[in-house]
C-alpha cells in the first residue's frame, strides 16, 4: 500500500503542483535559484536588445529621419528601383534553381550509397565555409575577360561577369546549401518505404516523386526556400565581386546601400536597407506563421 | 498463381544474406518465412517483390520469369512492416493510389475507383474511417489500411513483411485470425515474413524455417513442430531442452557425469538431445534411479512450468494441466518420453535419431546404472 501511495503522489506531482504537500515544494532538480535564473534571462535579453533589436530599430529610424516623403523619394529614385528589380529578379532565378539542385542533391545523398558520398556532403557545405568574396572571385577567374573561359565567351559575345548571369551564378553558389541542408536529414529520417510502396503499386518515378516524395518533404523544402530566398536577396560579398558596381545596371540592393552609404547619403542608404530588413522580417514572419499553423503536421513528419 | 524460387543468392558486401534458396509456393497457399533477424527472410520477400535484386537465381510467377520485370509491372501486393502509409493522404486516397496512378487507358473511372475503395475498406472493416489520416488511426487500423491498399491493385501475389510485428499482443491475435479468414475467402497466393513461431504455426499452410540465409526446413506447421529436421528448427520452434550427451552401446548418457537418460539405436558418439518441456514427465522417485530435484515452479497463465535438476543438468518441464504440482525442493523421477538425438561432429545434414525412452516403470534390466549420483549437489 505504501508503495502505491508514493507512486500516486509522484505521478500527480507533475500535473498538480499546487496540491498541498507535507513539505515545502522542492524546485525541479534541474531548476536554478531565482537569482541565477534572473541573471541569465537578463543577460540574454540585454544581448538581444543591443545586438539585434537596436540595430533594427536604428535602420528604420534612420530611414525615416527625413520623414515619409524623403523615404519614399529615396525608394523611387531610378537607381534604387533598378536595384530592387535586379535583386528580385536574381532571387527569382536563383531560388527555384537551388530548389531543384537542392532536391536532387538531397535525393541522391539520402537515398543512395555511393563512393564519394561524404565528399559530396562536405562539398555542399563549401559555400558556407568559404568566404563569399572568394566565391565571387572564382567566377571572375572562370568567366572574366582574362579568365579560363573568358576568350571563348568573348568570341561568342556572352557576358557573364559584371552582368546578370554572373550575379545569379554567385548567388546560386552562395545560397546552394540552404535547401539541400534542410532536406538531407529530413529525407534520411523519413526513409524510402513509402516510395517503395508507391513503386510496387505501379506508380512511375515521376508519379512517386510528385505524389509521395514532394508532399513528404514540403515543409522542409519551404523552410529551405525561405532561408535561401532571404540570403539570395541579402547576399553582398560574392555579388560585389562579380557585379562591377555599374549603377542602375548591376547593383543589387545590398550593393546599392553600400554605394549610397559611401556617398554619405544616409537617408537613402537606410531607406533601401530598411526595405531589405523588411523583406527579412517578412520571411521570418512567414516561417513563424507556417510553424504555428502547421505545428501538428510538422510534428508528425519531423522533429525540428 | 504459383511462385517458383530457384537458386536465389544474395550478398551484401561480404555478408551472404541468401544462399541458394529453392522454394515453391503453390497457388492460393499461405506460406510463412520464419526465422530470426538476419536469416534473410525479408530479403527473400523483397526479391520476390522486386525491391531488391538477386545476385543469381530466378523467380517464376506461374512459370514465367519475373526477375527481369519492373516491380511496378509484377502486380504484387506488399504490406510493409511499418505499413508505409502515405501520411499526407486520407485513408481513402491511400487505398485508391494504386488505381489512380494507372496510365489513362487502364485507369478505372472515378466512380468505379470510389466504389472499389469503399468495398475494400468494408472488407477490412474500416469504411467509416475513409476520411481520416494515417496518424489518426491505431496500429491495428493502419495495418488493415495497408492491407486494403495492397489488395486494391488486385495483386497476383500478396507479400507481407512482419505484418503484426508492431502491434500489441491482443490486437495481433485478433488480426491474425482475421487475416486467416480473409485469405481463405480471397485465396491469393501469399507469403509472409515473421520471427514469431506462434504466428507462423497458427497462420500458415506451410512454414519455411530460415537461418543464416538458408532454408532449414519446409513443411506444414505440424511437421516442422513435431519432427524438426535440424537442431536449429528444434530450438527455434517452441521451447526445448538442449542436452549435451553421448551415446555408448545403445545408451544415451549425459555428457557431464554420464548419467543414463534413455536409449538410442544406430549411433555412437557425442550427440545433442532435444526434448520438449511437455515431453518430460515427473514421477514419484524411484530408488533404482537417481532422484531429480524440483528447483523452481512457476505458473504462466494456464501452464505450470518447473525447473528440475537431474544429475547436475537443469531440465525445463511443463506439467500436465490438472496434475499434482510438486513443491520446490521435492525429489522426483525424471522420465523423458520423447526426444530427438542430433549427432555432433558429423555432417549437419545427417538425419536425427529418435531417442528411445526407458520402459515405464524403470530402466531396462540391461542398463547399467553406474554411479548415477555423480554431479548431484
Amino acid at each position: 500500500m505504501a508503495v502505491e501511495a508514493s507512486l500516486d503522489t509522484a505521478q500527480d506531482a507533475g500535473r498538480l503542483p499546487a496540491r498541498p504537500a507535507p513539505r515545502p515544494p522542492a524546485r525541479p532538480a534541474t531548476g536554478e535559484r531565482p537569482a541565477i535564473r534572473l541573471a541569465l534571462t537578463g543577460i540574454a535579453l540585454a544581448f538581444l536588445v543591443v545586438f539585434l533589436f537596436l540595430p533594427l530599430v536604428a535602420v528604420f529610424a534612420q530611414a525615416l529621419a527625413g520623414g515619409w516623403q524623403t523615404y519614399l523619394e529615396a525608394l523611387q529614385e531610378p537607381d534604387a528601383q533598378a536595384a530592387i528589380r535586379l535583386t528580385l529578379l536574381t532571387a527569382a532565378i536563383a531560388v527555384p534553381l537551388n530548389c531543384v539542385f537542392g532536391i536532387c542533391a538531397a535525393w541522391c545523398i539520402a537515398r543512395f550509397e555511393f563512393t564519394g558520398k561524404s565528399l559530396l556532403t562536405t562539398l555542399i557545405d563549401l559555400p558556407f565555409s568559404v568566404s563569399p568574396v572568394i566565391s565571387g572571385m572564382v567566377y571572375v577567374l572562370l568567366f572574366g575577360l582574362h579568365g579560363l573561359l573568358g576568350p571563348w565567351l568573348r568570341e561568342h559575345d556572352i557576358q557573364i561577369v559584371f552582368a546578370l548571369p554572373g550575379i545569379v551564378l554567385a548567388t546560386i553558389f552562395v545560397t546552394f546549401p540552404f535547401v539541400a541542408r534542410e532536406l538531407i536529414p529530413l529525407m534520411q529520417e523519413q526513409g524510402s518505404e513509402e516510395e517503395e510502396a508507391a513503386l510496387v503499386m505501379g506508380a512511375s518515378g515521376w508519379q512517386t516523386f510528385l505524389w509521395v516524395t514532394l508532399p513528404k518533404i514540403r515543409w522542409g523544402l519551404l523552410y529551405g526556400v525561405l532561408l535561401c530566398n532571404a540570403r539570395a536577396m541579402g547576399e553582398f560579398g560574392a555579388v560585389a565581386v562579380v557585379s562591377g558596381h555599374i549603377r542602375g545596371e548591376t547593383t543589387t540592393m545590398p550593393l546599392h546601400v553600400e554605394i549610397l552609404y559611401n556617398e554619405y547619403n544616409m537617408v537613402a542608404a537606410f531607406a533601401v536597407a530598411s526595405l531589405l530588413a523588411l523583406l527579412a522580417l517578412v520571411t521570418l514572419t512567414a516561417k513563424a506563421l507556417l510553424e504555428w499553423r502547421y505545428a501538428d503536421e510538422l510534428a508528425a513528419t519531423r522533429r525540428h | 498463381m504459383t511462385i517458383d524460387i530457384q537458386g536465389i543468392s544474395k550478398r551484401f558486401g561480404t555478408y551472404a544474406a541468401l544462399q541458394d534458396i529453392n522454394l515453391r509456393v503453390g497457388a492460393g497457399e499461405l506460406v510463412a518465412l520464419l526465422g530470426p533477424s538476419g536469416s534473410g527472410k525479408t530479403t527473400l520477400l523483397r526479391i520476390i517483390a522486386g525491391l531488391e535484386t538477386a545476385d543469381s537465381g530466378t523467380v517464376l510467377f506461374e512459370g514465367e520469369e519475373t526477375l527481369n520485370r519492373h516491380p511496378r509491372d509484377r502486380r504484387v501486393g506488399f504490406v510493409f512492416q511499418h505499413y508505409a502509409l502515405f501520411r499526407h493522404m486520407t485513408v481513402f486516397n491511400n487505398v485508391a493510389f494504386g488505381l489512380q496512378v494507372r496510365p489513362r487507358g487502364q485507369r478505372p473511372p472515378k466512380a468505379e475507383i470510389a466504389e472499389r475503395v469503399h468495398r475494400l475498406l468494408k472488407l477490412v472493416q474500416l469504411d467509416w474511417l475513409a476520411d481520416r489520416y494515417p496518424n489518426q488511426l491505431s496500429g491495428g487500423q493502419r495495418q488493415r489500411v495497408a492491407l486494403a491498399r495492397a489488395l486494391a491493385i488486385e495483386p497476383r501475389v500478396l507479400l507481407l513483411d512482419e505484418p503484426f510485428g508492431a502491434l500489441d499482443a491482443k490486437v495481433r491475435k485478433e488480426l491474425r485470425r482475421w487475416l486467416r479468414h480473409l485469405h481463405e475467402e480471397m485465396g491469393i497466393t501469399s507469403v509472409f515474413v515473421t520471427h514469431d513461431q506462434e504466428e507462423a504455426l497458427e497462420l500458415a499452410d506451410r512454414v519455411v524455417v530460415m537461418s543464416q540465409g538458408r532454408i532449414e526446413q519446409v513443411g506444414t506447421p505440424g511437421t516442422v513442430y513435431r519432427t524438426p529436421s535440424t537442431g536449429f528448427v528444434y530450438e527455434f520452434l517452441g521451447d526445448v531442452n538442449r542436452v549435451e550427451c553421448r551415446v555408448e552401446s545403445g545408451q544415451v548418457l549425459l555428457e557431464a557425469g554420464g548419467t543414463p537418460l534413455g536409449g538410442a539405436a544406430d549411433h555412437a558418439g557425442p550427440a545433442i538431445l532435444y526434448v520438449r518441456p511437455h515431453d518430460i514427465e515427473l514421477l514419484p522417485p524411484d530408488e533404482r534411479l537417481g532422484a531429480a530435484t524440483v528447483r523452481l515452479v512457476h505458473e504462466v497463465g494456464p501452464v505450470t512450468r518447473a525447473e528440475v535438476e537431474y544429475a547436475g543438468t537443469l531440465f525445463e518441464v511443463v506439467l500436465p494441466e490438472g496434475g499434482r504440482v510438486p513443491a520446490q525442493g521435492e525429489l522426483v523421477r525424471l522420465s523423458i518420453r520423447r526426444g530427438m538425438l542430433f549427432p555432433r561432429e558429423r555432417d549437419p545434414g545427417e538425419p536425427p535419431r529418435p531417442f528411445l525412452p526407458f520402459r515405464s516403470g524403470g530402466p531396462t534390466p540391461a542398463v547399467n546404472l553406474g554411479p548415477h549420483t555423480a554431479g548431484m549437489g
